[in-house]
C-alpha cells in the first residue's frame, strides 16, 4: 500500500 | 504544531499503553488508561516499529523503504503523527542520558 499522512481519532470513553 | 521529537530521539509506548486491534469494529485502536485513539494502517504501521531502542530517523528510513517514499515527507508526517501522541501522553521519549 501507499503512504498516506497517518490519522487520530479520539475514541470517546464511557 | 510544534515537534515534540526530534530524529536521534527514541520513541516507546508507556507502561499502560498498548496497540489493540477492536475485531467487533474492524479497527485498530491504541488504548491508554484514560482515553483511546482510533488509528489508520499507516499509523499501526507507525507504532509496531517503536521498540524503545530505535531512534524516530531509523523508523523513518525503515518506512521509507518499505513504502518506497521520499524520506522527507515520511519524516515529517511522522514527527507530527508522534508529537500528537506525545501531547497526550500515549507516547514517551527516551531521556538521552
Amino acid at each position: 500500500m501507499a503512504w498516506t499522512k497517518p490519522t487520530l481519532t479520539e475514541i470517546a470513553c464511557g | 504544531m510544534t515537534p515534540l521529537i526530534q530524529p536521534q530521539d527514541v520513541p516507546y509506548l508507556p507502561r499502560g499503553v498498548r496497540l489493540q486491534g477492536d475485531h467487533v469494529r474492524g479497527i485498530r485502536v491504541l488504548q491508554a488508561p484514560e482515553r483511546a485513539m482510533q488509528l489508520d494502517q499507516i499509523g499501526e504501521a507507525i507504532l509496531t516499529e517503536l521498540d524503545g531502542a530505535r531512534s524516530m530517523a531509523a523508523i523513518v528510513a525503515e518506512l521509507a523503504v518499505r513504502y518506497n517514499a521520499p524520506e522527507d515527507q515520511i519524516a515529517g508526517d511522522v514527527r507530527d503523527f508522534l508529537t500528537g501522541l506525545i501531547e497526550r501522553r500515549m507516547v514517551f521519549v527516551k531521556d538521552i542520558t
